[in-house]
């Protein structure tokens, strides 16, 4: 490999976190392969690239107002223009939801391989392996790339700690757009913010949550008298808001709501990485699970292996019984 | 309006206790129950629905063994008009890009308006078949998409990104769509909906058919290589709190009273 590139990404004119993890696995293939780091900026703004020259020794600019947001055939046109000439390289991005929409296509037009939702990286005897989960995020996979000279990973949220570097000064090369966004046939019209509810569960210090294992039917207001006895408030997985069970509002995860409570009790959900990103403060985390093998049960303070519909009932009627 | 729906057909892992197979390459599917991808059940309800609203033909499409014919007999069920069930013995061990590629092949030949896909499948977790796909046919694309309206040979759509925010967007047709779980009410077939199509035949078709390179297809058109597979180290995690499930109830109580966390 003879480059490694780092897209940059951002929403609302400003460079997302995704961007500095990216460059942190960036830095570490950067020092396996002994090459340069070089970070790609599509924006509407290239003074926004003043902020990554301080962690990249190289910054490429392509600037245009189509670059407002993240469109996803702007981006794919452009980088196949502006990485023509590039040879082989590894190329590295966040794995978010703006960035889901471009890297299968990109990874196409760029006549690259694409390993998605990567936790790990490294290249061993100059050979580059990143680590992956399959099957409900239940199974690690180690993947390698098939005499491929480009690569293009999409990198974990927190599976790469970013520290600042102790400035680097890194050049700052602007490259014309070579695109005519007029003929894009994808096109952004606006930003839509979700409705807020009643509850707010993104201020509760005490979450009851419910995913899938409570069933298609279930009585939710044995979990919502759980949720009043400990004092919290009830919230759920994506699956609960799919199957209209509870309101958007209620969601905890990535593309729900992000929560910072003491006492998360999670109750029938496996602990996929989009539900546990929207969990921060690390709280006292339980969880009730039939699954030992439920990944819930890996990030969890205590647990208990066994049916919710046995386990809740009774445990409602104990913490009443100790609150007296 | 001619609507392309790519269905998965999954192994059922969520619940299941998996082990991995003795070449570390796979996990043990033998006993495991297999159905349609969650993401694409909403897919074909969304197919169905357009069709409803402004006519048009739904045309499902899985790369999937034999085996996968109830869950395309499902879908004909949930409206779509026609289902076609593409295997050879060549595809075995194919990734994402191998399967675009057979995808790309099979319907670069028929008219297609709209295609719709799940936004990623539940064994790969890849999310990447989608935008494989509409990249190699050259069509726009969009991931994550919570609601579709067509008009006017154009696709109104939001999509999701991150903290309850979306981005309202539009497509000329034709182009693919990969869906959210959620952007629609699958609904509910009766054995007697199933029994209906059950005169419709489901052409298998195989990769001379299709009129693909064999070098493209399968272990040799992939360009992803699994090393290995393995369980997650144990690690830390919880500790468990033992007895039958009243005991152990009791005894959570007492610790989030010890805690701190009862509120
Ligand atoms: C881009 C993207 C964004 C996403 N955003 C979110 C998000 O914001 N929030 C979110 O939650 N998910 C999100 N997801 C989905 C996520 O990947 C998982 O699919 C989802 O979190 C799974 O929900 P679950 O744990 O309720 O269901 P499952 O994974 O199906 O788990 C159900 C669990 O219940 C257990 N169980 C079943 N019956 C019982 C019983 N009787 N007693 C006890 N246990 C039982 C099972 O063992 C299993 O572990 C997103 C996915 C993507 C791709
Ligand atoms: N073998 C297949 N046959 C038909 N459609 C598929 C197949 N594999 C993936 N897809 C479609 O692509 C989506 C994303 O899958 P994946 O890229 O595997 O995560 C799925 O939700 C399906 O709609």
């Amino acid at each position: 490999m003879e480059n490694i590139y780092v897209l940059a990404e951002h929403r609302k004119g400003v460079i997302r976190d995704t961007t500095w993890e990216a460059i942190a696995a960036g830095r570490k293939l950067s020092s396996e392969l002994g090459v340069e780091l070089t970070c790609i900026l599509l924006s509407a703004n290239a003074a926004m690239a003043e902020t990554l020259s301080t962690e990249a020794p190289r910054v490429m600019v392509v600037e245009n107002p189509i670059f407002e947001t993240m469109n996803s055939e702007a981006i794919i046109k452009t980088l196949k223009e502006v990485l023509k000439p590039s040879g082989s390289y590894v190329l590295l991005m966040g794995a978010s939801n703006a960035i889901l929409d471009f890297a299968p296509g990109l990874s196409v037009a760029l006549d690259a391989a694409l390993a998605t939702d990567c936790f790990a990286a490294e290249v061993r005897n100059g050979k580059l392996f990143a680590s992956r989960q399959m099957y409900s995020y239940k199974i690690n996979s180690l993947v390698s790339f098939k005499d491929s000279e480009r690569v293009v990973l999409t990198i974990r949220a927190g599976s790469f700690p970013y520290a600042p570097s102790d400035a680097v000064k890194g050049a700052i090369e602007n490259v014309a757009c070579p695109i005519d966004p007029t003929s894009l046939r994808k096109r952004f019209i606006k930003y839509v913010e979700a409705e807020k509810g009643d509850v707010d569960i993104a201020s509760a210090d005490i979450i009851v949550s419910v995913g899938r294992g409570i069933g298609d039917e279930p009585d939710l207001d044995v979990f919502q008298s759980l949720a009043d006895t400990m004092g919290g408030v009830l919230a759920c997985s994506r699956p609960i808001v799919d199957k209209n069970l509870l309101p958007k509002f209620h969601q905890v995860g990535t593309s729900g709501v992000e929560v910072k409570p003491k006492v998360y009790l999670a109750l029938g959900i496996s602990g996929a990485f989009q539900h546990l990103g929207g969990i921060k403060g690390s709280p006292l985390l339980v969880a009730v699970n039939k699954d030992p093998r439920a990944p819930i049960f890996r990030v969890a303070s205590y647990g208990i292996v066994g049916d919710l519909n046995e386990v809740v009932p009774v445990l409602n009627e104990k913490i009443k019984s100790l609150k007296g | 309006m001619n609507i392309i729906v790519c269905m998965k057909w999954t192994p059922d892992t969520s619940e299941a206790d998996l082990t991995v197979s003795t070449t570390a390459k796979d996990i043990k599917k033998d006993d495991l129950d297999y159905d349609m991808n969650d993401w694409d059940r909403f897919a074909i309800e969304e197919a169905a629905q357009i069709k409803e609203k402004v006519g048009g033909k739904v045309t499902v499409v899985s790369l999937a063994p034999e085996e996968s014919e109830d869950m395309l007999r499902e879908c004909l069920a949930r409206g779509a008009d026609e289902a076609f069930q593409i295997w050879s013995d060549q595809m075995e061990g194919g990734d994402g890009y191998a399967m675009a590629s057979v995808l790309s092949q099979f319907i670069k030949g028929r008219p297609h308006d709209l295609i719709l896909t799940g936004t990623l499948a539940e064994d790969d977790g890849a999310g990447q078949l989608g935008g494989m796909l509409a990249a190699m046919l050259d069509i726009p694309s969009a991931t994550l998409v919570s609601k579709i309206e067509i008009k006017d040979q154009k696709a109104s759509f939001v999509r999701e990104l991150e903290g309850g925010l979306y981005e309202s967007m539009e497509m000329d047709l034709p182009c693919l769509i990969a869906v959210a779980t959620g952007l629609n009410e699958p609904r509910f077939v009766s054995i007697r909906a199933v029994r209906k199509v059950t005169s419709i035949e489901i052409p298998n078709v195989g990769i001379d058919e299709i009129g693909i390179d064999v070098g493209k297809v399968g272990q040799s058109g992939a360009r992803v290589e699994i090393e290995q597979v393995s369980l997650p180290p144990e690690g830390e995690g919880a500790e468990i709190i033992k007895g039958k499930p009243e005991e152990a109830a009791a005894r959570l109580a007492e610790i989030l009273k010890e805690k701190g966390a009862i509120g």
